[in-house]
């Protein structure tokens, strides 16, 4: 018999929606995971209107960021504001070990789906709840994106240039950095439980989280006092460190010299003995100290190869570097696609989709995208009959109750 | 307190490239064992430093991501050393390492050459590109993994070259992050099969799940994103995410779509209630603003014109006015905050967030960033600084390989401790 999936016998019943949450229960999903996934049928999840959509066009099941953060797990429509919601929510509760949500706080309180609420139906549940900034303290209240996030936890202010304002980092970043504590969290309350029988309440603030990405500039504060700013393509160790015009329009490749070694190789390559015997350039400091310089010459030599051929030039001499891939060429970067890094999987819809594939590859339990993310309520009658075990007229009863949509 | 992983022994052979994995399995409560060369791991030469003194013992960056580990010297180069090693896995859970691919199999301490000494094993590589494939021995720097990855395309001004994510390198942080949930994963699976496995992590995989989906968009035949300051461009026209302050910069979402579209529709009413529109702007359709500038009916120039708008009253209004309004009306607003404003954020110390660090041999303590989250019933606490370079080497080796104070004075003598 072939080897189940890690995580096959995790049953998680989740609320969470946008993105932060959502990536999260997918990383678990395909390690195995049951993700049951209750979607509002009033209020769209924001997450189904993001870019990209499939052609470009946006209709319910086109976006891909949807796909990408839903894969592999099972859908019920139900509105949470609706009383008949509550029988089967409590239902769901007995069958699942872990909980999650991701609303703003006092949300599931008002629905009396809160912790100490479910912890009557079910003594021993691990409930997790994330948001930007926590269930407590005087910005809990701010429902938004992780692009706030990544704003007010001080990433975006170390992005860009020095003479302009912070360009920010990309998106909602801390919706990418997040949903790998969330999963991380839910596995340990999982094995605790299983190790003692107790549940838990597990309280995170994406940004509280993703601070821990920033550490070493927290600390250069903490210690040094040191206000960290933008750096522009700079960096404390390495020059040349820097991202350099290639031949193309927008096009560029980063490259990085670690060592001298490195640095000589470089200038071999770029047949620039005069930078190697160059006094100033020979330690790292003294390159860092003249790194304008450095940077005209390198982007002199760069400007006239195209990206791909100075990357494979760079690396066959040991050098790090890399042409800057948008997406197209990450679709058909061979790396990627030998990693298996995009996955198609059948659709209802669209024929097939795409998604990313998991986040490792595990040898004896690889991990696996299971199906499509589920369109609205795609799922309610297995949920409802096979999981729940409600026979027709009951599910006939809440279909009439409006509470499935 | 956090006792999860209490009964668990990490390896952590991790480099500069994945010390974040055995970190949190720390804050798990696992007994971590940082296994550095002699002199000290690569990851002690890089910046920032404690009173930028260029130090082993004052690298910030190695201070933040190796809490809560012992360390000790081995120099794996040396086949007694790799005896030991050895010794140390027999009991081991997890090992992590993060070399290039093939490096440690050609010493003997493969994952097919471990697992047999201790089948039970979760042998964890984090890699620039995973441990196959035409670029897995490719040389590698964050800024390069960012570059194959994604998203540093999407980051940076539209006039300028694409610019890094920040200051601190963030490729490894998301693969070490990725490699610590598959560990979980796999510890969840070993007790059911009483086995361990091998988990490959790579770091351009990993940051390509750091940019939005926008990676997506060519298989879905869907329009290309590129980089605009603060924002994104989708197609023609762009959308601004960071705007100015009277005294600063903030991130507002001016967004669009039957989500979205209706925080646009209160700011603009707030906007015009306040002067600085007239009523025909704040009464555009925001739910289908898209559809309206993709097909022509809204022009790029007008879209132009309504970012003024909002810049004009953003820019009137301070930070913190700007903040207060995020909680009073729900609009999607924060502060763009420096370091300093986070260290000093009133939200974080209401929550108790930062944690004091003492570092005796400094005779002070230190401010680190607090749990990654809150759990209940089995809190994560901060029980030790980071190790000095072989500081754990007698504990280590007289208690756990029980060598006695001579076999480890002359192992050190020769430089394999």
């Amino acid at each position: 018999m072939a080897n189940e999936l890690a995580l096959s016998d995790v049953k998680i019943l989740d609320f969470m929606w946008v993105m932060a949450g959502p990536a999260a229960t997918r990383i678990l999903a395909d390690y195995g995971a049951t993700v049951l996934r209750i979607e509002s049928p009033t209020r769209v999840d924001v997450a189904r209107t993001l870019h990209p959509h499939h052609d470009n066009q946006s209709a319910p099941d086109s976006s891909g960021l949807f796909s990408n953060c839903n894969a592999g797990k099972l859908g019920l429509s139900l509105d949470l504001g609706n009383p008949a919601a509550r029988e089967v929510v409590h239902d769901l509760v007995r069958w699942a070990e872990v909980v999650t949500e991701s609303f703003s706080p006092k949300a599931m309180r008002r629905w009396g789906f809160d912790y100490e609420s479910l912890k009557k139906v079910k003594p021993d549940i691990i409930m997790l709840s994330t948001c930007l900034f926590g269930q407590t303290g005087p910005l809990s209240s701010i429902a938004g994106f992780g692009s706030m996030a990544a704003a007010i936890s001080g990433f975006h202010n170390l992005t860009g240039w020095q003479d302009r304002a912070p360009c920010g980092l990309f998106g909602a970043y801390t919706d990418y950095v997040s949903p790998r504590y969330t999963a991380l969290a839910i596995l340990a309350a999982v094995q605790h439980r299983r190790q003692t029988g107790e549940g838990q309440y597990i309280d995170q603030s994406q940004a509280e989280a993703a601070t821990h990405f920033l550490g070493p500039a927290i600390l250069d504060f903490s210690a040094n006092g040191r206000i960290q700013e933008r750096m522009e393509n700079a960096d404390l160790q390495y020059a040349p460190h820097g991202v350099y015009r290639a031949q193309g329009d927008d096009r560029w490749v980063a490259i990085v010299c670690k060592t001298d070694d490195e640095w000589r190789a470089l200038c071999s390559l770029m047949k620039r003995n005069d930078l190697v015997n160059n006094a100033r350039f020979v330690t790292a400091a003294g390159r860092l100290q003249h790194r304008d310089e450095l940077d005209g010459a390198v982007g002199e030599w760069t400007a006239v190869l195209a990206p791909e051929e100075a990357e494979r030039l760079l690396q066959s001499r040991g050098i790090a570097a890399h042409q800057v891939q948008n997406a197209i060429e990450c679709y058909h970067d061979p790396q990627l696609l030998h990693r298996g890094h995009f996955v198609d999987v059948e659709h209802p819809t669209y024929g097939k989709t795409t998604v990313e594939g998991p986040r490792a590859v595990l040898s004896r339990t690889p991990a696996k995208v299971m199906r499509h993310a589920p369109m609205l309520g795609e799922h309610n009658e297995h949920i409802l009959k096979d999981i729940l075990g409600y026979d027709d007229e009951k599910v006939a009863t809440l279909a009439a109750s409006g509470v499935l949509g | 307190m956090t006792t999860i992983l209490a009964k668990s022994r990490v390896l952590d052979l991790a480099n500069e490239r994945g010390q974040l994995c055995a970190q949190v399995l720390a804050d798990l409560g696992a007994d971590v064992i940082k296994i550095e060369p002699p002199g000290g791991s690569r990851a002690r030469k890089l910046g920032p430093f404690y009173n930028d003194e260029q130090s082993p013992e004052s690298s910030l960056f190695f201070w933040a991501y190796n809490r809560d580990k012992r360390g000790v010297t081995l120099d794996i180069e040396r086949e007694e050393a790799r005896e030991l090693l050895k010794r140390l896995i027999k009991s081991a859970d997890f090992f992590i390492e993060s070399e290039q691919p093939g490096y440690l199999a050609e010493r003997g301490l493969g994952y097919d050459q471990l697992s047999k000494l201790n089948p039970r094993l979760i042998y964890i590589s984090i890699t620039p590109f995973g441990q196959n494939g035409p670029k897995m021995s490719y040389a590698d720097a964050d800024l390069v993994i960012l570059a194959a990855g994604g998203p540093l395309a999407l980051t940076g001004d539209d006039d300028r070259p694409p610019v890094r994510l920040g200051a601190v390198p963030q490729a490894y942080l998301h693969a070490s992050m990725d490699a610590a949930v598959a560990a979980m994963a796999a510890n969840h699976e070993r007790v059911r099969s009483g086995l361990g496995q091998h988990i490959d992590v790579s770091a351009q995989q990993s940051v390509a799940m750091a940019a939005q989906s926008y990676i997506l968009s060519p298989a879905l035949n869907s329009a290309e994103v590129t980089r605009y300051a603060g924002g994104v461009k989708l197609g023609p026209f762009c959308i601004p995410l960071v705007w100015p302050a009277k005294d600063g910069y903030i991130s507002l979402a001016v967004l669009f779509g039957s989500a979205l579209g209706p925080f646009t529709r209160r700011l603009m009413e707030y906007i015009c209630e306040r002067g600085f529109c007239d009523q025909a702007t704040r009464d555009k359709d925001w739910i289908g603003y898209v559809e309206l500038l993709f097909s022509g009916t809204e022009t790029i120039e007008e879209w132009t014109r309504v970012t003024e708008v909002v810049r004009n009253f953003t820019r009137s209004h301070t930070k913190a006015e700007l903040l207060k309004l995020a909680l009073e009306r729900g609009f999607l607003i924060a502060p763009v905050w420096t370091v300093k404003e986070v260290v000093e954020s009133p939200q974080l110390a209401a929550r108790n967030y930062f944690q004091e660090v003492e570092h005796p041999e400094h005779g002070r303590s230190f401010r680190y960033p607090g749990p990654f989250v809150k759990f209940g019933a089995t809190p994560i606490e901060y029980r030790r600084r980071p190790p000095r370079v072989g500081e754990h080497n007698r504990e280590v080796y007289r208690t756990e390989l029980g060598l006695n104070e001579t076999e480890v004075a002359e192992l050190e003598r020769r430089g394999v401790i």
